[in-house]
């Protein structure tokens, strides 16, 4: 532990944290846009500068650990003007079209402005002006609405493990880019979206039939169906309209999801979805209630056990299920009806 | 009241017959977009985006003025309403500052909502733009000329106040504008402060200047509660952000239900964690008071303290 005063209050905090986790971990929300708990810091946004005693410049508080004796500023005239100035060069090349973008609502560029008051870039000269990439089919990038903050090239290399995109170019013409300029569609993208789930703006968007603003949506935190993972997950909810999937901080996930779970949701709202237990009664499947279902499960299973034994039963269950289901399901195999003759698609 | 029954896109409505199209579509779950319309409010057609067409009639007619009529076709959503409402929102748009990005009432604004429904986005033209004359004098009311789009809800709620009547409409063509008496600045004027014109102006043009730079609003939580100050009990909101209470707003007025400033301040002053000092107005000055006098409570106090005397 060490001893460090901020903002002219003394502090108790781990030695091995960076000012802006000791920051947090006391209660000071320090703004930034490229720094993500999972990912090494990057310090490329410069929001999260902070005065140092002793030292000359500011220091960005993602990239510097704390020492012992430190005295730190978080909110001092000359470091709220400095994230002003930033926030204003941020948005002097950014699109001016908040009313229409669809981040409005959860843009944290947008959030700090707000909280800063840069109401505007006052910054006039050249804004970048590149192609919009649609040619993945879950989502679309928009290089000009970029900030350069790196985390969806730093979440594709260093948790997803993919690399599919990188940063090119130098200085002004620097973006977010695919090998060779060939476009998503065309790079090693599993359209896992986990970059999409990290941009700070709107440059990286997924795709909605639905037209939706973040400030209708209700989220339902959920376990995703799609294997025995676990990966939590947030449904974004309009209506009674299930139109989006976020990733969820999880343990079993990190925050990360797959291509199935997170763009593989429309079948939820899908009209032929069986959302009662289909009985087939004189040939055809009729809408019957759990109870009936049960009933008919368990009369049909006594009078098999009855007549042919309990080995005339085999299970198999579906990678779908979670642990515990399929603990249940095998419990339910040997323990109720009395065979081991139960196994689990995953081994095929 | 006899019934009708009409159809709209498709559907079948039957309402009573002294229902606007607007308020039968409602009914059917069709939301027709309109910037002017409040069915508390007297109807008065000016925004022109209710617009919808129906069988047999000439042009399209504006929802929120037509009376519903037996075996009536409508159609609410077709590609010429959709054209003319572009136009209208672009009309709005080209003399609207384009500033969502910090706006107080982004998210909750109408403009905002229409223009990203029919995908009008700001342009660039170098016609006139409204003046932007910002009144800053009251400490409850911010009054924003250049957003004002000039539905004129907030003279008519305004209007069913006895003895207010403080907002109404001033000058003509491009230069009509909302003015504070005679184009007084609000502490000049007759004005309570009860906020019934902020709870109803669709853009950003009267925004309670209590929140302002607070919160947006989908960044925290809004819980309604109804005042305690008197029997009325009208509805207020309290905001609250990273679990403070940090705002308390008053919510559009129903029937019979007056709102007023007293109402919004004993509100702050119970709900809030830490609530701003009360302002009061003193002839054409607002000033800071104290919790007691803004809220009429001296008595109670100097009661209490002579009792504990005592």
């Amino acid at each position: 532990m060490v001893n460090i005063k901020i903002n002219g209050m003394d502090y108790q905090v781990d030695d091995q944290i960076t000012v802006l986790e000791a920051c947090r971990s006391v209660g000071i929300d320090i703004p930034t846009l490229c720094n993500d708990d999972r990912l090494e810091p990057h310090a490329a946004c410069r929001l999260c500068v902070v005065e140092v005693e002793g030292k000359k410049s500011l220091e960005t508080s993602c990239s510097l650990k704390v020492w012992d004796g430190m005295v730190v500023e978080t909110h001092s005239p000359r470091v709220m003007n400095t994230r002003k100035d930033i926030l204003d060069l941020l948005f002097s090349n950014h699109p001016d079209d908040c009313l229409t973008c669809d981040k409005s609502g959860a843009c944290k560029l947008q959030d700090y402005c707000f909280e800063y008051g840069v109401e505007k870039g006052s910054y006039i000269g050249e804004k970048k002006d590149y192609p919009i990439d649609y040619s993945n089919h879950f989502y679309t990038f928009d290089p000009n609405k970029c900030i350069l903050c790196g985390k969806c090239v730093r979440v594709c290399s260093e948790l997803q493990c993919t690399n599919a995109i990188g940063l090119e170019g130098r200085g002004f013409a620097t973006k977010v880019g695919t090998p060779f300029d060939m476009g998503l569609a065309q790079s090693t993208c599993v359209s896992c979206g986990n970059c999409v789930a990290v941009c700070p703006v709107g440059a990286l968007m997924p795709k909605r039939k639905e037209k939706v603003r973040y400030w209708e949506l209700e989220r339902v935190r959920t376990t995703c169906s799609y294997c025995g993972v676990g990966c939590q997950m947030e449904l974004l909810v309009k209506g009674q309209k299930v139109v989006g999937v976020e990733p969820a901080n999880g343990k079993a996930n990190n925050g990360l999801l797959c291509v199935k779970g997170r763009f593989a949701y429309p079948f939820i709202n899908h009209p032929d979805r069986l959302k009662t237990p289909l009985i087939k009664k004189n040939g055809k499947f009729e809408e019957a209630s759990w109870e009936e279902a049960y009933k008919l499960i368990v009369d049909k299973v006594n009078g098999i056990k009855e007549d042919d034994g309990p080995e005339a039963f085999a299970g198999l269950t579906s990678a779908r299920c979670t642990n515990e289901e399929n603990y249940l399901f095998q419990k339910l195999f040997r323990a109720v009806i009395g065979t081991n003759n139960v196994d689990h698609c995953a081994r095929l | 009241m006899a019934n009708v029954t009409l159809t709209i896109d498709g559907q079948k409505v039957t309402v009573p017959s002294d229902y606007n199209i607007i308020k039968a579509a409602k009914r059917a779950g069709i939301d027709i977009p309109a910037l002017c319309y409040d069915p508390n409010l007297e109807v008065v057609g000016a925004c022109r985006l209710c617009l919808v067409e129906i069988e047999g009639w000439r042009k399209p007619e504006t929802a929120c003025s037509t009376k519903v009529q037996e075996g009536m076709v409508v159609s609410t959503e077709t590609e010429k309403l959709a054209k003319l409402r572009k136009e209208i929102l672009q009309l709005l748009l080209d003399n609207h500052p384009n500033d969502c990005l910090t706006c107080q009432k982004a998210g909750e604004c109408l403009l905002q909502q229409y223009a990203y429904r029919y995908d009008v986005k700001f342009r660039e033209h170098d016609g006139d733009r409204r003046q932007g004359f910002v009144d800053t004098s009251s400490p409850y009311i911010l009054k924003d000329d250049s957003k004002c789009i000039l539905c004129g809800k907030c003279v008519r709620t305004c209007y069913q106040v006895q003895d207010r009547q403080v907002l109404s409409f001033g000058g003509r063509g491009f230069d009509t504008k909302i003015v504070v008496d005679a184009d007084l600045a609000f502490e000049e004027s007759s004005c309570v402060s009860c906020n019934r014109c902020v709870t109803v102006c669709p853009v950003g043009a009267l925004v309670d200047k209590r929140l302002l730079g607070k919160t947006r609003i989908w960044d925290g939580e809004v819980k309604g509660v109804k005042c305690k100050a008197c029997d009325y009990g009208c509805n207020f909101e309290v905001l609250s952000r990273k679990g403070k209470n940090i705002a308390v707003r008053a919510k559009a007025p129903i029937e019979g239900r007056p709102l007023c400033l007293k109402g919004r301040l004993t509100t702050e002053f119970v709900y809030l964690d830490e609530p701003e000092t009360p302002y009061k107005k003193e002839a054409t000055e607002f000033k800071e008071t104290t919790w007691q006098e803004a809220l009429g409570l001296e008595d109670v106090f100097a009661k209490m303290l002579k009792n504990e005397k005592e």
